[in-house]
């Protein structure tokens, strides 16, 4: 992830992550069957030409895909509540929690991640009931807190998306803040949500190859195991990128996917 | 308090933004059952004044009474005071999200807790009302200009409330369903229902109006019967506003 994110205003960017491809982007399209056909393609014939070590290899990775998904998942779960509490919070007026999120955000924003994911690591090892914490739980906790913070602005820009028009007419009928929030702001606001969402989670698990250096069996700390072994480290890592370039391309398929399903009520 | 209390009291109401005066000294009585247009150049603060009625604006000074209540002190829920005040804006507003079935019965459904299916006898009700009882399941990105502003009319009836405040109904329409609208709020005049409309439809007003209020810069200017009014508009603001839109 880029230090410098812009934060989204109108229109969210989908800046990072694997460029999600549109129909209407025919040469983006066709760049990703390039790179999809690419990839395996170049990892197939380099399985069954040379089996020894690369099939050997790829053979030894899948505990750290699983391990990569897992901390993927987790952290975008916690993201997404962090985020969504920072977003509320920074479209509050409630003064203390909209200058808490705000802190938040310009903290983490200001921190590369490799640091924060040090220190929060850290961290928790100090604090009595977090020193005995799985290393997968710890670097869960630090990817969501950090990415907690730009989700965060990916919710604020959703709900500031949402004409103002649509609370006044909730809050005219007579439900309050809360009521308004649920069920007429955040429902239509998750579509804007949504994409970029879909998009921090192809930028996160990338990221996640980060946690490998806190002693986390990932996909590249399975390649790095391997590599310091068997010595062979431009094989390994030529199958670990391509592995993560088949994830990622995949991942982005289905989020654009995602976000056509996701029009359903605009259809006229 | 007695019964025949005006069922909206507005009283001295100051409103500003930043130096801007938007209401100024605002003093209105509206009685139950009765219909008043409200009338003005545009940025005469004839919206804030609405608004302020439900308290979508604060105000700055002074005192706006509904139905027994202070709107404005923080005493009442303010949520329950909306309750009895149905709101239609120009631009519609209605639940994208939502079909117009769901735009209706929502609010029944979740604030009075009615039940799902007598929410939804009730909102068929009200589309039999404004004419469109086949458009029940769509959504309101289907519907024309005029159908969302009858399910927008509908969906507030179905909170039954005692007063409806219209901010400019159909100024966001084409010309040629401003008719439907108008239809559906007139009837809904001759029902009995309590309103108070922000409007550039003089045809309208002329018809239904009991008083018309006309406001210039945040303040009232003149209140009379419509046959007076626009026979003889009394304020020279009032006289050059007809003379430039009649
Ligand atoms: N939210 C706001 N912030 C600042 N000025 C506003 C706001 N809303 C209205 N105004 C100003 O207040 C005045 C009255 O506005 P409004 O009540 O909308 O007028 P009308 O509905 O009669 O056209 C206008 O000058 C308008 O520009
Ligand atoms: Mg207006």
């Amino acid at each position: 992830m880029s230090p410098q994110r812009q934060s989204p205003t109108v229109k969210i960017d989908i800046g990072d992550g694997a460029a999600i491809p549109s129909k209407k982007d025919r040469g983006l399209f066709t760049a990703w069957w390039v790179a999809f056909v690419g990839a395996i393609v170049i990892l197939g014939s380099l399985c069954l030409s040379y089996p020894d070590p690369y099939w050997r290899i790829l053979a030894f990775l899948p505990d750290g895909i699983v391990v990569t998904f897992q901390v993927t998942l987790l952290s975008i779960l916690l993201s997404l509540a962090l985020g969504l509490v920072t977003g509320l919070g920074r479209l509050s007026q409630n003064r203390v929690w909209n200058l808490l999120a705000s802190t938040y955000v310009e903290v983490i924003r200001g921190v590369p991640l490799l640091v924060q994911l040090f220190y929060i690591y850290y961290a928790l090892g100090r604090i009595e009931a977090f020193s005995n914490l799985p290393p997968l739980a710890a670097a869960v906790l630090a990817m969501g807190i950090c990415y907690g913070a730009y989700m965060g602005e990916v919710f604020r820009a959703g709900i500031d998306s949402i004409d103002k028009g649509q609370a006044e007419a909730a809050r005219s009928l007579g439900f309050n803040r809360r009521q308004t929030m649920a069920l007429v702001i955040l429902p239509q606001a998750w579509r804007t949500i949504l994409p970029p969402v879909g998009n921090e989670f192809i930028a996160l698990l990338k990221d996640s190859s980060l946690v490998s250096i806190l002693a986390v069996s990932d996909l590249l700390r399975r390649g790095r195991e391997f590599a310091s072994e068997s010595f062979l480290y431009f094989e390994t890592y030529t199958v670990v990128a391509l592995v993560y370039l088949l994830i990622t391309l995949v991942l982005s398929k289905a989020v654009s996917h995602m976000e056509s399903k996701l029009n359903y009520y605009d259809r006229s | 308090m007695t019964a025949v209390d005006p069922i909206i009291q507005i009283h001295n109401v100051f409103k500003y933004f930043g130096t801007l005066q938007a209401l100024s000294n605002v003093c209105l009585d509206v009685h139950a059952g009765e219909k008043v247009v409200i009338i003005g150049p545009s940025g005469s603060g004839k919206s804030t004044l609405l608004r302020a009625i439900n308290r979508l604006e604060t105000i700055d000074s002074g005192r706006i009474i509904v139905d027994g209540k202070d709107v404005h002190s923080g005493e009442h829920d303010i949520n329950r005071i909306r309750q009895e005040l149905g709101m239609v804006f120009q631009n519609f507003n209605l639940f994208p999200h939502k079909t117009v079935l769901g735009n209706i019965t929502m609010a029944p459904i979740t604030l009075k807790k009615m039940p799902e299916l007598e929410a939804k006898n009730l909102a068929m009700s009200l589309l039999e009302k404004v004419g469109i009882r086949d458009k029940a399941d769509v959504y309101p990105a289907m519907l024309s200009g005029g159908q969302k502003q009858r399910v927008a009319i509908a969906r507030a009836l179905a909170m039954q409330p005692k007063i409806m405040l219209f901010d400019e109904p159909t100024s966001a329409l084409d010309p040629e369903m401003i008719g439907e609208v108008l239809d559906v709020m007139t009837q809904l005049a001759r029902e009995g229902m309590t309103m108070v409309v922000v409007t550039h439809e003089m045809g309208f007003a002329r018809e239904v109006a009991d008083r018309i209020v006309f406001m210039d810069q945040g303040q009232i200017m003149e209140i009379a019967p419509p046959n007076e009014l626009f026979a003889n508009p009394k304020h020279p603001r009032t006289q050059k506003f007809l003379s430039q839109i009649l």
